[in-house]
């Protein structure tokens, strides 16, 4: 198995978002669960330092919290993207891209000369 | 832009803490139950589910730091915290809470009071725009410059050998204006003076008021606009033109009940009619200087039609009088050196025409050029600067008191701190044993001092506020000490000094407890063993010597303002004071002169002479005891006026019956007669003090003396026993008495003194009917009785003693509070060891002496230092070490009848100070010689 990976603080803004853009209104738990399934385990997490994460989002304004009902009828804060959220999604998308792309050159000159 | 959101968003959080910091652990709880849940379907067992879940969360208690540290403002949340523990702190121990709020309170409200004078007296610039714009003119000129006379009050400082003014002529004035070119560095130049007591009508009421003249361009110069009608312009300013006349505020609203419909309303001055167009804005107090609060304002140019052939500006008689303020405002950019240039050789050849021929055969006709006047310039953003700088030294001095009586409040409070520090010394060591940071405790100890001084300052504004009155009490016009009418207010620069006197009290008072408090030593505290501890630190000694040594300055310094004030108080005047009812009148305002004037005189005095009540009436020129004179140049028989030397005598002139009435014993020769009038040849009347410094062994009746500015001899006739003349403390001066009749055209106000059968009060009434039968439009005016004006005349040194005894009190008593709670402090330490000794044999006696002699040790150290600051004060300011224009008075001056350092005053504080000392020291000696051994023994 591979070594597990820290996660670096920026990006997991990114996986909130994302997750939440996918997923739909999501609580803590839920959005926890889904990042460590889709990174089959590879990541590091702990489990609480989400919390801070999604104060810090909410205090940026890209998602909303509400209180709500869970499936299993257990009172849970219900986390959502909101417009301005979505457009950082985007953007921090582009960039992650953009910035992967210049790495790659760098790490691979053979293949950009193609 | 996210970082404000973040910001805004923290500040939310401050709000909601515990609601947000109560979701955050239900959303906990429930993460974790979710994960809970799933791990009991993955088929762990329970005790494993959850065990398998914590770990996965990772720590719960540091999920909720860092989410506490995101979610609000860290530093605020810490410092409402601080507060609110200080809060809890303080109301623990009320007493000593209410008794350091409120000698903060005292301290610092005194501080706010004389701060609301200082700025309203030296700091407030005027109500105008661009005020730093204003530049002051102002001359000097080698001693040798002759002027042909002045009129005013001028604070110049200049090179000893020169002299300087502030006061320029009238067509110096115009000359300067006319060399003025368009590039002039300055964009307008006034001028602008007093016009005093004249006599205003408005409809039937006459009074007295007090009025300036302006030249044209004033009020365009200081951008001012009016608040009602119109204010004076160029046109206005010739006196050809219609008279306009200008009120304050203050006048508008007192006479006028603040109509608006004056505009267009005549107002009778000196008999001549003006119209009234226009009011000033109330923040605008009619003038530059300070002290001087004209009712209204004129154009300089119709000066003349007041005061006729007196005018200041100069008649075909007589030239002008050097009685005028010149100011100016500079256009941007340009510098008052600029301006003092550009009109420099314009006023030097004006001011040099303008000079009169030598008067003395010593004087020179032509001026050597190095004595030639210059023109200087001085900042004119606060108005006329001369009064000001004159009331500077009383301020500092007055200053420099209250802020001694601060310190020592502040010097009890970090004795309070200190005390209650040591007994919380157990509850401040453990917190530093889990480690708790010492900066972090420090500034928990600071944050209650800061409260307590935030509290104290509140207390002191309010204090401020409402000692308003006793602050105006101070700035009264008789006192002189503080210019009169000048606008009090706690305005945002008073309240900013409140806030930065609190913060400093606080950082005074508290740094050093709690930097004591801190630094402990943990091993020996948490021993928590009382042995170690030996009553009072040297600190606080230090302290409380410091706290007595001040007191007693002050002290002394009331006693012996009191002793000169009893001492002036009863000093003999050589005349009878009692039952004397005096006033003044000013016919010549009315317009009389010559016969008409002599003629209202007598009828007057007929009246007079036979009212009920009245024992006898007279009146002189000067009024006795109440800050008045009159004096001239003389020459004594066969002295010429180019080479005699210079006699001066004060003057007076008064009524045949004047030495009588005042009962001033008449000693030899004749008194004066109704046939001493201006048809008979002149006479005299002298002191015994004139007799014996012109006249020494020879006989002094007979003799004939002529003054330098007049006609004809006078005969010396008659001899009276000396009097006091302006007031109670100075020396005896020669007085030289001449006949009413005699004196013609000199006639000015005149004092009037009625000896009285009965209170002099009961008869004012008839007073003003009598002269309103004469004449309806005569107002009588500075009525009061002959000891209420010697009283007044002692305004300032009243005033001392009054600050100094009650500031010395109030230092005392805070000194006495500081002994008393230092010594109980200690005692409640020593408890152990007092115990030992009474284990040992140590009777009740011996205890309580043990104790009181610790606290008189440290009262007589404290006296024995003042003593000695006092003894250092005196030969500083008698060295003159301070300079002469800013201690103009040292101590010496300001008392009478005493030395500064008066053995029975020193000695009776002393005394005063060591009583109330061992009554501090008496109540906690008590306690300490009540204590029970075998208790004081058994708790440690």
């Amino acid at each position: 198995m591979a070594e597990k990976q820290e996660v670096l603080p920026g990006t997991l803004n990114l996986l909130v978002l994302k997750t939440l853009a996918t997923l739909g209104p999501l609580h803590g738990y839920g959005i926890a669960r889904r990042i460590e399934q889709v990174s089959g385990d590879l990541l590091e997490l702990n489990q609480g330092t989400i919390y801070p994460a999604l104060l810090k989002l909410e205090q940026l304004g890209w998602i909303r919290s509400k209180w709500s009902v869970s499936e299993n009828n257990r009172r849970a804060k219900y986390y959502s993207l909101t417009a301005a959220g979505r457009k950082q999604l985007v953007e921090e998308e582009e960039e992650w891209h953009r910035t992967s792309l210049i790495v790659n050159r760098f790490l691979n000159p053979a293949e950009s000369k193609t | 832009m996210n970082r404000i959101r973040i910001f805004l968003a923290r500040v939310r959080g401050l709000f909601l803490k515990r609601r947000l910091e109560r979701e955050l652990d239900d959303e906990i709880r429930s993460h974790l139950e979710m994960q809970i849940e799933e791990n009991l379907h993955q088929g762990m067992s329970t005790a494993e589910a959850r065990y398998a879940a914590l770990r996965k969360f990772g720590g719960v208690d540091q999920v909720k730091e860092v989410y506490r540290e995101e979610r609000s403002l860290l530093g605020v949340e810490t410092l409402l915290r601080d507060l609110r523990y200080g809060f809890r702190m303080l109301r623990r121990s009320p007493g000593i809470t209410a008794v350091a709020i409120l000698s903060l309170g005292l301290g610092i409200g005194a501080n706010t009071a004389l701060f609301t004078v200082v700025d309203a007296v030296l700091l407030k610039t005027l109500p105008v725009e661009a005020p730093e714009q204003l530049i002051i003119f102002e001359w000097q000129a080698g001693r040798p410059f002759r002027m042909s006379g002045m009129s005013g009050t001028s604070n110049v400082d200049v090179p000893p050998n020169m002299r300087g003014l502030s006061l320029f002529r009238y067509d110096v004035f115009e000359k300067m204006q006319q060399a003025r070119t368009a590039d002039s560095p300055l964009s307008d130049l006034f001028a602008f003076g007093p016009i005093r007591e004249m006599n205003a009508r408005v409809g039937e009421e006459a009074e007295i008021i007090d009025g300036q003249g302006v030249s044209g361009v004033y009020y365009s110069a200081l951008r001012l606009q009016p608040s009602l009608g119109r204010v004076i312009t160029e046109e206005d300013n010739q006196l050809s033109a219609p008279p306009v006349v200008v009120l304050s505020d203050r006048y508008w609203q007192e006479r006028f009940g603040a109509n608006p419909s004056v505009i267009g309303q005549q107002l009778i001055l000196n008999k001549q009619a003006f119209t009234i167009i226009g009011v000033t804005p109330p923040a605008f107090t009619g003038t530059l200087q300070v002290d001087y609060q004209p009712a209204v304002t004129i154009p300089l140019a119709l000066e003349p039609l007041l005061r006729g052939e007196n005018s200041r500006l100069g008649t075909v008689k007589r030239p002008g009088v050097w009685w005028l303020n010149l100011m100016g405002r500079l256009k941007p950019g340009a510098t008052a050196e600029q301006a003092q240039q550009s009109l420099n050789s314009a006023f030097q050849s004006a001011a040099l025409e303008a000079m009169p021929p030598p008067r003395k055969a010593d004087q020179p006709a032509q001026l050597d050029p190095k004595d030639y006047p210059r023109l200087l310039t001085e900042s004119g953003s606060r108005g006329m600067q001369d009064r000001r700088k004159s009331y500077a030294p009383t301020i500092y001095g007055l200053f420099i008191v209250v802020a001694l009586v601060l310190l020592i409040a502040c010097a009890n409070l970090a004795n309070l701190l200190l005390a209650r520090a040591t007994l919380r010394r157990p509850e401040i060591s453990v917190r530093l044993a889990v480690g708790a940071g010492r900066w972090r405790l420090m500034r928990q100890l600071l944050t209650e001092s800061l409260l307590l001084a935030v509290l104290g300052g509140a207390l002191g504004v309010f204090f401020a506020f409402w000692g308003k009155g006793a602050l105006v009490a101070m700035t009264n016009r008789d006192t002189g000490l503080l210019p009169s009418g000048v606008d009090l207010n706690l305005n945002w620069r008073v309240l900013v000094f409140t806030l930065l006197v609190s913060l400093t009290t606080a950082l005074v008072f508290g740094l050093v407890p709690a930097w004591r408090a801190t630094s402990l030593d943990l091993t020996t505290a948490l021993k928590h063993s009382r042995r170690m501890t030996s009553g009072a630190s040297r600190l606080s000694k230090g302290l409380l010597v410091v706290q007595v040594a001040l007191s007693a300055l002050l002290l002394a310094g009331a006693g012996l303002f009191l002793r000169t004030l009893y001492n002036l108080d009863h000093v003999n005047l050589g005349f009878n004071q009692n039952n004397l009812l005096v006033f003044k009148l000013q016919p010549q305002q009315g317009g009389y002169k010559d016969e008409r004037l002599v003629k209202f005189y007598q009828q007057l005095f007929e009246k007079f002479d036979h009212l009920p009540g009245v024992q006898s009436a007279t009146f002189a020129r000067v009024e006795l005891i109440a800050a008045d004179n009159w004096f001239n140049d003389f020459l004594l028989p066969g002295e010429q006026k180019e080479t005699a030397p210079e006699h001066e005598t004060m003057r007076q002139m008064v009524r045949e019956n004047y030495f009588a009435t005042m009962e001033i014993p008449f000693l030899r020769g004749r008194q004066f007669t109704a046939k001493d009038d201006q048809h008979a040849p002149r006479v005299a009347i002298v002191n015994e003090t004139f007799a014996r410094n012109f006249f020494p062994g020879a006989e002094v009746l007979g003799q004939r003396i002529r003054f330098t500015d007049d006609k004809g001899e006078v005969e010396i006739v008659g001899v009276v026993a000396d009097t006091k003349y302006e007031r109670q403390r100075e020396d005896i001066k020669p007085l030289f008495y001449t006949p009413w009749q005699q004196e013609g055209d000199t006639i000015g106000t005149m004092s009037f003194a009625l000896r009285t059968t009965g209170e002099p009060a009961a008869l004012v009434t008839a007073v003003r009917q009598a002269v309103r039968e004469l004449d309806s439009n005569m107002p009588v005016t500075e009525v009061s009785t002959q000891t209420a004006r010697a009283h007044a005349t002692l305004g300032k040194e009243r005033l001392y003693a009054r600050l100094l005894s009650f500031f010395g009190m109030l230092a005392l008593l805070l000194a006495a509070i500081g002994l008393f709670g230092v010594l109980a402090h200690s005692v409640s330490q020593r408890t152990n060891e007092i115990g030992i000794r009474m284990a040992f044999g140590a009777r009740m006696s011996n205890i309580l002496r043990l104790v009181i002699w610790q606290g008189m040790k440290l009262v007589l150290f404290g006296l024995a230092v003042g003593a000695a600051c006092g003894y250092g004060l005196k030969r500083l300011a008698a060295s003159g070490i301070f300079g002469l224009d800013n201690w103009q008075r040292p101590m010496g001056d300001l008392l009478y009848g005493v030395n500064a350092t008066d053995p029975l005053t020193l000695i009776t504080i002393g005394l005063l100070l060591t009583s109330v000392a061992l009554i501090a020291c008496w109540i906690p000696a008590r306690r300490a010689a009540k204590v029970d051994p075998l208790v004081a023994l058994r708790y440690e």
